[in-house]
């Protein structure tokens, strides 16, 4: 496990070692420890804006004795995978601009409320909602946990959610909402987290007007 | 009956002068005065302003975990009388951004009132030999020779040596303008001197005077 010390000595690490600025974003349960609701993670997931950076990231990663490990154990058949970089119990995502299903949109990038400075590193660290919208996009062991943990210890501005979430439908083809619709109502319904039942029917609708569009209607 | 901390935090989360905390609480000055400085305490709060400002009061509902060293809206705020509102928090990790730094930091934004707000910082420069240096690795040398000349019209600032002022002098190959279209109607002299579009008038530059 990471814990918030580890992530910075690694963070630093990357830092010192790049020749030229790179900036990058933090999602998932890293960008949770800087928000201060979480002691420690598995991973350090990190979204790129180019297949160039990652480029320079793996490289630094594996002379710093990294090593790639098999994507498919943990995203078994998903798209927009990441590059993983293990050592020992250290791992690194590397995603590029898209996470799974989710994009990093210019609205997000607008959000960003911390900036961390690993000298050539620059680490931003997206909102508590866009935290919620990836935990969505990942669906891995925990993240319904930590979903619901952000929901707790922020006032989560849900139309900031809702309005990302139809967002997403318009860059890729994607059911983003119906996706979300499921996350939202089993984090209501079985870790009792305070979502609101009119963002729970808002993100229904959208959800099933898009299913229409797609499918047709029932008859 | 008392109220939970976690309660109290949810009924002031955000930004808060002691006036806001009273009210929101319905408890009296001294009250209000007390649970901030329990909260701070817990490390909940965040305190700016004083002096001539208000005091302000943000609170969070998450313990603040603070790392490394502050950012460059930090450093101006800390050093400036004009107070800039954070678009967001920036840290520094593993080193220190020293004032020569912040003022090319301060220049590359092309922000108005960033580099508005640092022009305060010229007279607390110490190494004007560094300053140099950074700014001609940025490109910006002529930009900061002529925010050099406007503060000293305005605040007490270090003279900076002949040599490094011809040298900024001579820099070749930099844009006009310091902020985007942004032109002034007085220091005439010093943007004919610097070939360089001063962004401000004379009347932006009282406050710093404060």
């Amino acid at each position: 496990m990471i814990d918030l010390d580890k992530q910075n000595q690694l963070l630093s690490l990357i830092g010192e070692k790049l020749k030229e600025k790179i900036e990058c974003y933090i999602v998932g349960g890293s960008a949770m420890m800087y928000h201060g609701v979480k002691g420690e993670t598995k991973d350090i997931d990190v979204v790129l804006d180019d297949e160039k950076s990652r480029k320079i990231l793996e490289k630094i990663l594996k002379e710093l004795g990294f090593k790639e490990r098999d994507v498919r154990v943990l995203y078994f058949r998903k798209k927009n995978t990441p590059l993983l970089l293990q050592r020992g119990e250290e791992r690194f995502d590397l995603f590029v601009k898209k996470v799974i299903t989710f994009e990093i949109t210019q609205s997000m990038k607008n959000r960003i409320e911390k900036v961390y400075e690993y000298d050539n590193l620059i680490v931003k660290v997206v909102s508590p909602e866009d935290i919620i919208l990836f935990k969505c996009a990942t669906e891995r062991p925990g993240d319904r946990i930590d979903a619901s943990n952000i929901i707790k210890s922020f006032d989560v501005d849900w139309d900031v959610i809702v309005e990302e979430s139809i967002n997403q439908t318009k860059l890729e083809d994607s059911l983003f909402p119906v996706f979300l619709f499921d996350f939202l109502q089993e984090l209501k319904e079985d870790f009792k987290a305070d979502v609101p039942n009119e963002i729970i029917d808002k993100v229904m609708k959208i959800g099933e007007e898009m299913m229409e569009k797609r499918y047709g209607k029932d008859k | 009956m008392k109220e939970s901390i976690e309660s109290i935090l949810r009924k002031l989360e955000g930004l808060n002068t002691i006036d806001l905390i009273e009210r929101k609480l319905n408890v009296k000055r001294s009250t209000a005065i007390k649970k901030i400085s329990e909260l701070r305490k817990l490390g909940y709060v965040e305190t700016s302003g004083g002096g001539k400002q208000p005091r302000f009061y943000r609170i969070y509902r998450v313990k603040i975990s603070k790392i490394g060293n502050p950012g460059l809206y930090d450093i101006i705020n800390q050093n400036s009388p004009i107070k800039l509102s954070k678009p967001f928090e920036e840290r520094i990790i593993g080193k220190k951004l020293s004032i020569e730094e912040a003022i090319i930091r301060a220049i590359k934004t092309e922000n108005y009132r960033v580099v508005l707000a640092a022009l305060a910082l010229f007279n607390k420069i110490k190494d004007y030999s560094r300053l140099y240096e950074l700014a001609k690795k940025e490109n910006v040398r002529r930009k900061l020779g002529a925010l050099y000349e406007v503060a000293r019209r305005v605040i007490r600032t270090k003279k900076i040596d002949d040599k490094h002022l011809k040298l900024m002098l001579n820099a070749k190959n930099e844009r006009k303008f310091i902020v985007p279209h942004a032109k002034s109607k007085d220091f005439k002299d010093i943007q004919k001197r610097w070939n360089m579009y001063i962004p401000f008038n004379k009347q932006d530059l009282w406050r710093l005077k404060e």
